[in-house]
């Protein structure tokens, strides 16, 4: 990867941001996420991602990151604003940010160990770059210069292959224990105040800014509501200030004289009065009525089907087993991830196996790609990999398997699952499957927030 | 005429009419006990541990958990990798065995348990109940009861565990009797298990149960809980027969799980308001196990000194009943667990049968 990064003529960079570009113009169909033109440092850009949406990108169309600070159990990780804190440093030992295993540890495989910039390159600026609104520069302690957004540094991710890649960190999945996960920044939306969107398993889900789920009703019009009376028992229409105007996708309906409401894409706006949580999908339960999402997850792959359990819709494979992703962030101070093939495997090979990789494919077996099928997206793709290494391999390789990966990690299926609908594997791992463990793939929950 | 009559009364006179108009109507059952029916949601549920104040049921104190294990066995983990150390306690919580692990795991010692006689028997193992009566089957309740995260009021399990089952719609599972004719003495009673949708109804603290409240069944991901047996009522105490395995959801830190409890029974006293006494029957090991660990991890495990390689070795060892026939050891465990439940009212809507995924 550091080849591709400092290697890069003009005609590498040219091709770069025409796939990107073109990329992006194939993916900003009417579904897709718009957001707000601010300024941005020469050559920097905006790309809208399949699962993220829009995300800031640099010059050669790689995602930008930021590393927030975060509380962990008995510390804090992750990078103070306006201060670096990810060097070329490989750190040897835990840093006991996670309880009940003291610090001072030492971490597995040393010898192989990535720096911090090993996996997440600084955005160095010119020596003549000039900051621009939200964006400044930041000295590190080598004296080079790096980017910063709303003070935050950012880095790029060696994750990311391709420009519109969203591979090396996330917005979802960053609450309770999880590990100090790297986000990609975004450019401002283009929401009018009072509204929020929440990246969740099945699409960026539109909510008012106190998180409760936004719905449109397919009756309903731009111009004309059916939601009157009794039916407004149930339905709040979301209402626009005196002073809101129409902008973009967003526009006006006058319900009646003073009373304006929203509409988004043509669809008036509503929350669902008997949604028991936020972020909820009750109310689509009701007919004609939908979330509303600015873009809707990738599709899944061919076969795969939705099995109900007794926490709600879980994704599962062609025979109804149930798909799980494996998560994984190491106790180091830099909070590095253990969840893909090109990292460590030694956390992963100790839960599913003990270490053992025959072991692992018994407990938790890889979903194995059909001969004739193809990636549909780059959300899900079909990665070949060495079932006792744990890593990617060459489609030559013999004793390799093909197998689907969300986010470029391999999808899982639990051993202990017999019948559709089982979802034992669910929180098998350290801190309920969440630092290095498994997760249900939830597509509904009543519940848990399971698609957060 | 009548209002100004009315108006015309002291305000005690007034008073003491709606006293005794509220009185006549608990009298007559109105509003509770519909067309033979009432309906309880469960507000507390948890491992029925006996405890006296000077635990004499621990004469040699109390179970390590993984902080203190991990000290006695590795000393100088400064010396140590996370494959020696971290990932070696991991590897044998998650892949569990009943091999020994170097530590001296600490049982009940006492005669008395909280529970009922499953088995009909009395045998050298059984406990006695504090009223005398023998024979009483509660092997989880040896296992755990010298452990500080299972006993009340303030171990972590104690606490969160029963807080789950007031918290979380994931857990609201309730229990439908019909065919009442007396809730003091009837020969036969049909019980229904359901799990409700809705959050219950609470006073304005908000952690106490009222009666009164209504639940809708889930019968869209509940469907596969729903379980039926017959009980009867004697001097105001159910008591349901056993059914073949009871499924009780019970999510306490964000991993649906479950509890399987085979020869499952009720022993409940009842009135209009409340249901109080014991679900007890024989737990599955490997589910009771799981539930646990995967809902606390190694930290909240820590928090209560439950060590969860010591205790799946004890839950083995004295598993009591349903015997694996290839490797002929017992696959489950006598336990009971507290419950109480409050009055509500349960709708079965057509509605909610009738949901689609959006």
């Amino acid at each position: 990867m550091k080849f591709w990064f400092k290697t890069g003529t003009a005609l590498h960079t040219f091709l770069i941001l025409l796939t990107g570009i073109l990329w992006s113009c194939s993916t900003l169909a009417a579904d897709t996420e718009t957001y707000r033109e601010v300024p941005m440092p020469p050559g920097f850009q905006v790309i809208v991602s399949e699962l993220e949406g829009p995300v800031f990108a640099d010059a050669n169309g790689r995602t930008l990151y930021e590393w927030p600070l975060r509380i962990l159990r008995n510390g804090y990780s992750g990078e103070t604003p306006g201060i670096p804190g990810c060097y070329d440093e490989v750190l040897e030992v835990t840093a006991g940010l996670m309880s009940p295993y003291p610090a001072g540890i030492k971490l597995p495989e040393l010898e192989n160990r990535p720096s911090c910039v090993d996996l997440w390159r600084p955005a160095y600026a010119d020596d003549d770059a000039a900051g621009i609104g939200k964006w400044t520069i930041l000295e590190r302690k080598d004296g080079s210069l790096q980017w910063a957004y709303d003070e935050q540094p950012l880095y790029t991710s060696v994750r990311d292959t391709r420009p519109g890649d969203v591979l090396g960190g996330t917005t979802r999945n960053s609450r309770g224990d999880s590990p100090a996960y790297r986000e990609p920044i975004v450019p401002p939306s283009m929401l009018p105040p009072g509204f929020a969107i929440k990246s969740t398993s099945i699409g960026r889900m539109l909510t008012t800014n106190t998180n409760e789920s936004v719905y449109s009703y397919a009756g309903d019009s731009a111009s004309a509501v059916v939601c009157h009376g009794d039916c407004l028992a149930n339905w709040k229409p979301v209402l626009a200030p005196g002073l809101a105007s129409e902008q973009g996708e967003w526009t006006l309906l006058e319900r009646s004289p003073g009373e304006r409401q929203w509409v988004y894409r043509g669809k008036p706006l509503y929350t669902h009065l008997l949604d028991t949580g936020s972020w909820s999908l009750e109310g689509s339960d009701n007919a004609g009525w939908s979330n509303v999402f600015t873009q809707r997850a990738p599709a899944l792959p061919p076969g795969f089907t939705v099995q109900q359990t007794i926490a709600g819709d879980v994704l599962a494979d062609s025979t109804g087993r149930t798909i799980y992703r494996y998560f994984c962030g190491d106790d180091s101070q830099d909070q590095l991830s253990c969840d893909h093939p090109a990292d460590t495997q030694v956390y992963r090979l100790a839960m599913c196996g003990a270490g053992k990789p025959e072991k692992c494919l018994e407990h938790w077996p890889y979903v194995i790609a059909g001969d004739n099928q193809e990636s549909p997206n780059r959300t899900w793709r079909i990665r070949t990999i060495d079932p006792l290494t744990g890593r990617y391999a060459s489609a030559e390789q013999a004793g390799t398997l093909r197998v689907w990966t969300y986010r470029d990690r391999p999808v899982y299926l639990y051993g202990l699952d017999q019948a559709p609908g089982d979802v034992h594997g669910g929180g098998i791992g350290e801190w309920r499957g969440k630092r290095n463990g498994l997760r249900a793939f939830w597509l509904r929950d009543d519940f848990m927030g399971g698609i957060l | 005429m009548m209002q100004q009559h009315i108006l015309r009364m002291p305000l005690s006179i007034l008073v003491f009419g709606a006293f005794l108009i509220g009185s006549t109507d608990s009298l007559a059952q109105s509003g509770v006990i519909k067309d033979g029916t009432i309906g309880y949601v469960m507000t507390d549920l948890f491992w029925s541990v006996y405890q006296t104040e000077t635990v004499e049921e621990c004469p040699r104190g109390f179970n390590d958990g993984p902080r203190e294990q991990f000290e006695q066995l590795f000393p100088a983990h400064e010396f140590l990798s996370v494959e020696e150390t971290q990932l070696k306690q991991e590897i044998e919580t998650w892949h569990p065995n009943t091999q020994p692990d170097g530590f001296e795991f600490l049982e009940v010692e006492g005669d008395l348990s909280w529970g009922l006689n499953l088995d009909g028997e009395t045998g050298p193992n059984d406990f006695t109940h504090p009223d005398g009566s023998q024979g009483i089957d509660n092997e989880v309740y040896r296992a755990v009861g010298c452990i500080i995260g299972f006993r009340g009021p303030d171990g972590v399990e104690f606490i969160f565990q029963n807080k789950a089952i007031l918290d979380r719609r994931y857990n609201r599972m309730m229990i439908e009797l019909t065919g009442v004719d007396d809730l003091e003495n009837d020969d036969e009673v049909t019980v229904s298990w359901y799990r409700g949708m809705d959050r219950l109804l609470t006073d304005a603290t908000g952690q106490r149960a009222m009666a009164g409240g209504t639940q809708r069944v889930d019968y869209r991901w509940g469907t596969s809980l729903i379980r039926e047996s017959k009980g009867k009522i004697v001097n105001s105490v159910l008591t349901t027969e056993p059914l073949g395995d009871l499924v009780v959801p019970w999510m306490n830190l964000s991993v649906p799980s479950i509890h399987i409890f085979k020869d499952a029974r009720l022993q409940l006293s009842l009135n209009e308001q409340n249901a109080t006494g014991l679900l007890a029957g024989y737990a599955d090991v490997d589910t009771w196990y799981y539930q646990l660990i995967r809902n606390d991890s190694t930290h909240h495990l820590s928090n209560g000194q439950i060590s969860g390689i010591s205790l799946y070795k004890a839950l083995r060892r004295l598993a009591d009943a349903h015997r694996d026939p290839e490797t002929g050891e017992n696959t489950a465990i006598s336990t009971a667990l507290d419950i109480k439940m409050t009055q509500v009212f349960i709708s079965h809507s057509e509605k909610n049968k009738v949901m689609a995924s959006p």
